[in-house]
């Protein structure tokens, strides 16, 4: 036991290692947070800027600080919410060395295959942690010149948010990949999910603004709870501050709702602690299909269908 | 000498192709092994089943006595494989490559420096540990993946073409740290080749064709068996060419030689008593290894 867990590390160890070193992935991972930045800088930021002044009653004036505080903690509440599944799905090195024959040298060693296929979830995890967690700290720099306004408690459900969307994200892509072994499926289901999930989870643009039918299909899609939650947690303080500045209650929840900072699910606002039990039931279902297929995989194979020789059967 | 790998009815389809077709033979501890086919004759897939890479359909496979149906775990640390083609980390340090594989094998830290250093040595790769794998020639990647094969101490090396495309000199130093190892640890090499002259050195050589074995024996059996010799007489008078044409003995004349091909050894000698007068200057060359291939399969083995 005590053996196989030291290989389980080794094998952890090896994959971020070589996630790290393969330059090529590692920038098609950070893709997806690289558009958003380039998005709000060109001309996202000043959307959501006149968007929000424009929301705001006549006589009431926000500061900058406001302001830029509201705009920044949309801005990475959407990274956070698009690189926890983004580059969980581009960092996991299972189908890379399904697709380098590398597994070949792994299925020869002494080492159970559980092990190897738990490294990779494992391994995929704490990749994805690491980059969500310096897009963190670069957003916290970031919001603390143009305007700080989270809590400690903030901060600690911020790192929450971030765990149980990286499971959901690592899950997601170990049961994906589990089934993928060729380079063109896998440039497929990469780019697919890099573009098409920033949409999905209204990271590009808020659920809020989206029509009535799209609205409704992505209310059935959790990821759609956990970019709500990171909403939450970024954009809470400085909502605070908003109605603190005199803002009427009605308007603030209209804020609210044009920029997902809460989510109405066919006219109910569903409460954060409802968000919370989806993401982590998902997270969990997840776990109970990747321990099954994963089950089933390593079950061994029934032998194929005999048939006899040609050259006997003639 | 015991058996350190005993093949057993094996049999493997690939849906309705028949890749392995009812294979047995064994291999002796501490032999040199060869096994040749074309591609696609059921070499490698022999292989992968024999090391768990790939399920079989049926049969039976020890190594060392033990199953793999029901001890592959203890069977695993007793194989090295060299695949035909890498399946090592490119974007990491030949270390790297070789400590993430060897902490796979339960192996004490200086268990590891040490044969790292031995076969560094013997390898001669000291100089590029640290260099990542994309930036290494052929020949040096390929001494790499026999490194990782031999970094745990098996007991069988097998090697799927492992000199295929590698210069001479690589090609030398891996067969004397091959043969080395065999002396000294009396370790037994399992070999696919292409080159017939690795497969004359071997102790036993099985050939397998379609799936099925064609023939397996010593490489001098098998020349008595399937190989014809050959009389290359550089001197004679031409009354010997009189006899040729006469008794209608087809013959190969060179520039400075005429080859005339014979069954065995012993029709060479008859042949040569019965016409002594004529020849002056003679050889009698055995078959080769690829005649034998070529009279066993009807195939050309360097063709492919």
């Amino acid at each position: 036991m005590r053996g196989e867990f030291k290989k389980l590390n080794n094998l952890v160890a090896r994959n971020i290692k070589l996630y790290f070193k393969d330059k090529m992935m590692f920038f098609c991972s950070l893709i997806t947070p690289i558009i958003l930045i380039v998005l709000f800088l060109a001309f996202l930021g000043t959307t959501y800027k006149t968007s929000l002044i424009n929301c705001l009653p006549e006589g009431i004036q926000l500061s900058d600080k406001v302001i830029n505080g509201f705009t920044g903690g949309w801005l990475f509440s959407s990274i956070l919410a698009t690189s926890c599944i983004t580059v969980a799905f581009c960092s996991n090195m299972i189908v890379m060395d399904k697709i380098n024959k590398s597994v070949l040298d792994f299925q020869i060693a002494p080492v159970k295959k559980t092990t190897l296929q738990i490294s990779y979830v494992i391994s995929n995890f704490l990749t994805t942690f690491l980059i969500c967690g310096i897009a963190v700290v670069v957003g916290f720099v970031y919001l603390g010149i143009v305007g700080w306004f989270l809590s400690f408690v903030d901060v600690l459900l911020l790192l929450v948010n971030m765990v149980v969307s990286i499971l959901f994200g690592t899950l997601l892509s170990s049961v994906v990949w589990l089934f993928v072994s060729s380079q063109g499926a896998l440039s497929a289901v990469c780019t697919m999910v890099s573009s098409m999930y920033g949409f999905l989870c209204g990271a590009y643009m808020p659920i809020g603004s989206m029509g009535s039918g799209v609205r409704a299909v992505v209310s059935f899609f959790p990821g759609t709870y956990g970019t709500v939650l990171f909403r939450q947690v970024y954009m809470g303080g400085v909502l605070e501050e908003i109605a603190n500045a005199g803002v009427p209650p009605q308007v603030l929840m209209e804020i609210k709702k044009g920029f997902d900072g809460t989510f109405i699910f066919f006219n109910h606002e569903v409460p954060s602690w409802a968000m919370y039990v989806i993401m982590c039931s998902t997270v969990a279902a997840l776990f109970g299909i990747l321990v099954l297929c994963i089950f089933l995989k390593n079950k061994k194979k029934k032998p194929s269908k005999l048939v006899p020789n040609k050259s006997e059967a003639n | 000498m015991k058996n350190i790998i005993e093949i057993k009815n094996l049999k493997k389809y690939f849906k309705d192709v028949v890749a392995v077709d009812d294979i047995s033979f064994q291999v002796r501890e501490g032999e040199l092994f060869a096994f040749l086919g074309l591609n696609g004759a059921g070499k490698s897939t022999t292989i992968n089943i024999i090391c768990n890479a790939l399920a079989k359909d049926s049969g039976q496979v020890f190594v060392d006595g033990l199953s793999i149906d029901e001890d592959m775990q203890s069977i695993q640390p007793k194989l090295g494989v060299v695949f035909q083609h890498s399946v090592l980390d490119d974007k990491l340090s030949v270390l790297d490559n070789l400590k993430f594989r060897a902490n796979l094998y339960d192996m004490p830290k200086s268990q590891f420096q040490e044969n790292l250093k031995f076969l560094a040595e013997k390898l001669e790769f000291d100089d590029i540990l640290k260099r990542p794998l994309n930036k290494l020639s052929g020949g040096q990647k390929r001494r790499i993946d026999i490194a990782r094969a031999l970094i745990h101490n098996p007991r069988v090396l097998i090697l799927d073409e492992p000199t295929t495309g590698l210069d001479p000199k690589t090609r030398i130093l891996v067969w004397q740290l091959i043969t080395q190892l065999r002396k000294d640890k009396s370790m037994t090499v399992f070999l696919t080749t292409h080159y017939m002259e690795e497969a004359a050195e071997a102790d036993y050589v099985v050939i397998i064709d379609g799936g099925k074995i064609v023939a397996k024996d010593t490489p001098n059996n098998l020349k008595n068996q399937f190989a014809y010799d050959f009389i290359k007489i550089y001197q004679f008078d031409n009354k010997l060419l009189d006899i040729l044409k006469k008794k209608k003995i087809e013959f190969n004349q060179q520039k400075e030689f005429i080859e005339i091909e014979m069954k065995n050894t012993q029709e060479a000698k008859k042949f040569l008593v019965e016409n002594q007068e004529s020849i002056f200057d003679f050889e009698v060359v055995k078959g080769k290894m690829d005649n034998v291939f070529l009279n066993v399969t009807g195939k050309h083995l360097k063709e492919f």
